[in-house]
């Protein structure tokens, strides 16, 4: 082949360049921030903007029905905490609630996937509908009617346990019952853990419980050592949810007291108190304030799980 | 074709792309919530002359603090708009009607953000505390325009006086008194209550001991015993002799009720306390509910009508408010459990009086208005409009009206006769300062004070002093955060 002809064969089969790899990748990642672009707007306007100003109001004495008389007044929304018994007691109710229903329904959702991942079961796919049904509906409503039904003389519940001899206690008028009655409220509504548990204990390799079995494990035993380690990446993120969803309580506390975290105090919960604070009393600024130091105990709380994290949770079967 | 050589639409099939991103984003942005809330306006037209003489101005009556939100109501007050709209040309007002539960907050929301109404109400006194600050001394404005308030009696104007500023014009008044169940006290065998101030029941004054005495023999437990029996049992109790109902829990509204009139905060506006006669009186209510048990708790309330204790026929004695003629009974198509009732005076005090916790609803003017003059003619029209009156259930303010008021309710009652006469007398007695009185950070203290009333209601066993002293320091550190 002549020079010349090399030349012409190469001029065909090595195309032009026009603008080269970076120009290619400049103009993929644009495309990509078009698409990202609405996210990106809605949480400034919608997430970082808010976030910002409530971070501005929490310095300020800013009352909504006085706008002209806003006041700077520095950390004294902060330092106001340190001195609010009602609200020490609302981070107490919330703590305590956290402590007793995060272990709850993470156990009964665990409990409730083995079962419906169970090859004994007849009709699992029914049941696994049957118990994410709840979800479906409104929390509002799934309150109401669970009002009626931990009612302390005319509820299902207490005509249930007096059925066995039990007596039923007054479940929404008792400070110390009324715990216990959101936490059973708070198990109706296990289905996205269930669902969440059931994707984990489906992708345990079958192979790990052969091997367990061979080597003399009991059910148990292929539990300890097998399951649950698997699992640990899921059971890690439902941990999370379930705790920020527990210091985020607010809805059913908010209808079965009507707004007022009675019986004495005993639903007030932070979210609750907050939500007094603002629309009640009028106090953004302090509101606001509330508003952080949720936002701090709770990133403080996740930041101490995922550090501890890496000493249970198996991530693609390392630690 | 390699990749290399494909070609690029860039410009054309982008486009719809970045138009979907931009209509995302403004539909996201306009889908936010509007701050002005749902309203229904009215703008009746009015006839302008040929030669206007003014240039009209809007007002907004903003309705939903108190009653007139129902949708039985909106139509009357429409109407009352329209007349006021066709009686003069300068003035154009407008209705916006709020749900009662957001009323408030929506409120603080348009103030916030500079979009304010120019009247609210009917609202009362308790919902004056909410926003006093921002409302308009009609003072000066009464005495400018001459309005007559000669027929309203001047304790209830001076409901209405709050620093020194008149917030509001009484429109319609609700005194207390006790309402009685006929039949119970029939099948107990025992005289009726007394109608008349002064008069004795069973030779004895009318106290509240008296009728702690009564009520004890009215309560009934499922096995026919009386409070007073030793075989009592207060777990299964079927009859109770007394209530208080819907008071929302306030532990100021039972303190006035059974101690007389008082204040949380004492005469230099910003010390708490709770006054001797007030512990008195929240004494007698608590060792009514957990010690003599002729009032029902908190759990007893909810099973009995759900909260509606004398509907359910099962309270011997309630006090409660002129307004509660509008739920003695049920809904149409169900039984009404009570049947035959009367009205009674209310027993003398532990500081020698007669005190009937008194409401009234009135409307304001926010001092944001831009028009406070026609603000407060369009409020005057509405003040002394008897068909809203009829149309919220209330008792007007002015006496003149009164008489057309007792009719409408013997109409509704009848064949029952009931003395309407002891509503007008317990009018004379209200609680002054009102047990709805201002308190320094008046929204958390009042809440507090609800607080207080929840825990009495529900749990036996307290040392009242010890708690009434924990609020009054609660109580202190909240006036202090006001200031």
């Amino acid at each position: 082949m002549s020079t010349t002809q090399a030349a012409a064969v190469s001029a065909v089969t090595t195309p032009p360049r026009r603008g080269g790899w970076r120009a290619l990748r400049e103009r993929e990642s644009f495309t990509g921030l078009v698409f990202v672009s609405p996210f990106i707007l809605g949480f400034i306007v919608f997430s970082a903007i808010p976030m910002v100003a409530s971070l501005v109001l929490s310095l300020t004495d800013f009352d909504p029905r006085e706008p002209d008389e806003v006041r700077f007044i520095g950390l004294a929304n902060y330092s106001q905490m340190f001195n609010d018994p009602v609200l020490h007691q609302a981070l107490g109710v919330t703590v305590r609630f956290a402590l007793l229903v995060v272990p709850l329904t993470l156990a009964f959702a665990l409990g409730v996937a083995m079962l419906v991942n169970s090859k004994l079961l007849a009709g699992r796919t029914v049941f696994r509908t049957l118990f994410y049904m709840p979800m479906q509906i409104p929390i509002v409503a799934s309150t109401i009617v669970w009002i009626g039904v931990l009612h302390s003389t005319n509820g299902w519940l207490n005509y249930a346990l007096e059925a066995v001899g039990i007596p039923g206690p007054n479940w929404l008028q008792s400070t110390f019952w009324v715990g216990p009655a959101l936490g059973l409220m708070g198990l109706w509504g296990i289905g996205n853990m269930m669902l969440i548990f059931l994707a984990g204990l489906q992708s345990v390799p079958t192979e790990l419980y052969d091997a367990a079995k061979v080597d003399g494990a009991g059910p148990l035993a292929s539990f300890r050592h097998v399951t649950l380690p698997m699992i640990s990446p899921v059971l890690f993120y439902n941990l999370i949810i379930a705790l920020i969803a527990a210091f985020q309580y607010f809805t059913q506390a908010y209808v079965i007291s009507n707004g007022r975290g009675d019986p004495d105090r005993a639903t007030l919960f932070f979210n609750l108190d907050l939500y007094r604070e603002a629309f009640g009393f009028f106090h953004m600024g302090y509101a606001s304030a509330m508003a952080w130091l949720l936002f701090v105990v709770v990133l403080g709380l996740t930041v101490v799980l995922f550090r501890t994290a890496g000493s249970w949770v198996f991530a693609g079967g390392e630690r | 074709m390699n990749g290399y050589e494909r070609e690029h639409h860039w410009p054309w099939t982008k486009l719809p792309v970045l138009l979907a991103a931009v209509a995302l984003v403004g539909a996201a942005c306009s889908s936010g919530a509007s701050s002005t809330p749902s309203a229904t306006a009215t703008a009746a037209a009015t006839e302008a002359p040929s030669a206007t003489l003014c240039t009209p101005v809007d007002i907004e009556w903003y309705v939903g603090l108190g009653t007139g939100e129902n949708e039985e109501q909106i139509p009357a007050e429409e109407a009352v708009v329209e007349a006021f709209n066709d009686s003069q040309d300068c003035i154009n007002l407008l209705l916006t009607v709020v749900d009662n539960t957001e009323a408030a907050d929506t409120l603080a929301t348009r103030i916030a953000a500079n979009d304010p109404p120019d009247i609210i109400g009917p609202i009362g006194i308790r919902g004056l505390q909410s926003f006093g600050d921002q409302l308009l001394d009609l003072g000066p404005y009464i005495e400018s325009s001459g309005v007559d308030l000669s027929e309203i009696d001047q304790s209830l104007i001076d409901v209405y006086k709050l620093d020194g500023k008149q917030i509001g014009i009484p429109m319609a008044v609700y005194s207390s008194f006790i309402y009685y169940n006929k039949a119970l006290f029939d099948e107990a065998g025992l005289a009726y209550p007394p109608h008349e101030v002064g008069e004795q029941y069973d030779g004895q004054d009318w106290t509240w001991a008296t009728v702690r005495d009564l009520a004890m023999k009215l309560t009934v437990d499922t096995d026919g015993n009386d409070a007073t029996s030793a075989d009592f049992d207060p777990d299964n109790v079927d009859v109770y002799g007394l209530d208080a109902q819907f008071t929302e829990n306030d532990a100021r509204a039972w303190s006035t009720i059974f101690g007389g009139s008082g204040s949380v905060v004492a005469a230099d506006g910003t010390t708490a306390q709770w006054p001797d006669n007030w512990r008195t009186g929240l004494q007698f209510f608590y060792d009514g509910i957990w010690k003599d048990h002729f009032i029902p708790n908190q759990t007893a309330v909810q099973a009995l009508a759900a909260g509606n204790t004398f509907q359910s026929g099962r309270i011997a004695m309630d006090v409660v408010h002129q307004w509660y003629t509008c739920c003695v009974y049920p809904g149409e198509g169900e039984t009404a459990a009570v049947t035959d009732w009367d009205i009674a005076v209310l027993p003398v005090g532990p500081d020698g009086k007669i005190t009937s916790k008194l409401h009234a609803d009135t409307i304001g003017v926010l001092d944001s208005t831009a028009n406070p003059d026609q603000a407060f003619e369009a409020l005057s029209f509405l003040t002394k409009s008897p068909e809203l009156i009829q149309t919220w259930g209330a008792m007007p303010a002015i006496e003149s009206q009164r008489a057309a008021f007792f009719d409408g309710l013997n109409e509704r009652f009848a064949p029952l006769e009931i003395d309407w006469n002891v509503s007008t007398l317990m009018l004379a007695y209200p609680d002054n300062p009102s047990h709805e009185a201002y308190m320094p950070n008046f929204q958390e203290a009042d809440s507090a004070n609800k607080d207080l009333g929840s825990k009495l209601w529900t749990t036996p066993g307290l040392d009242l002093d010890s708690e009434l002293d924990a609020q009054v320091e609660l109580l202190q550190g909240i006036f202090d955060s006001a200031s």
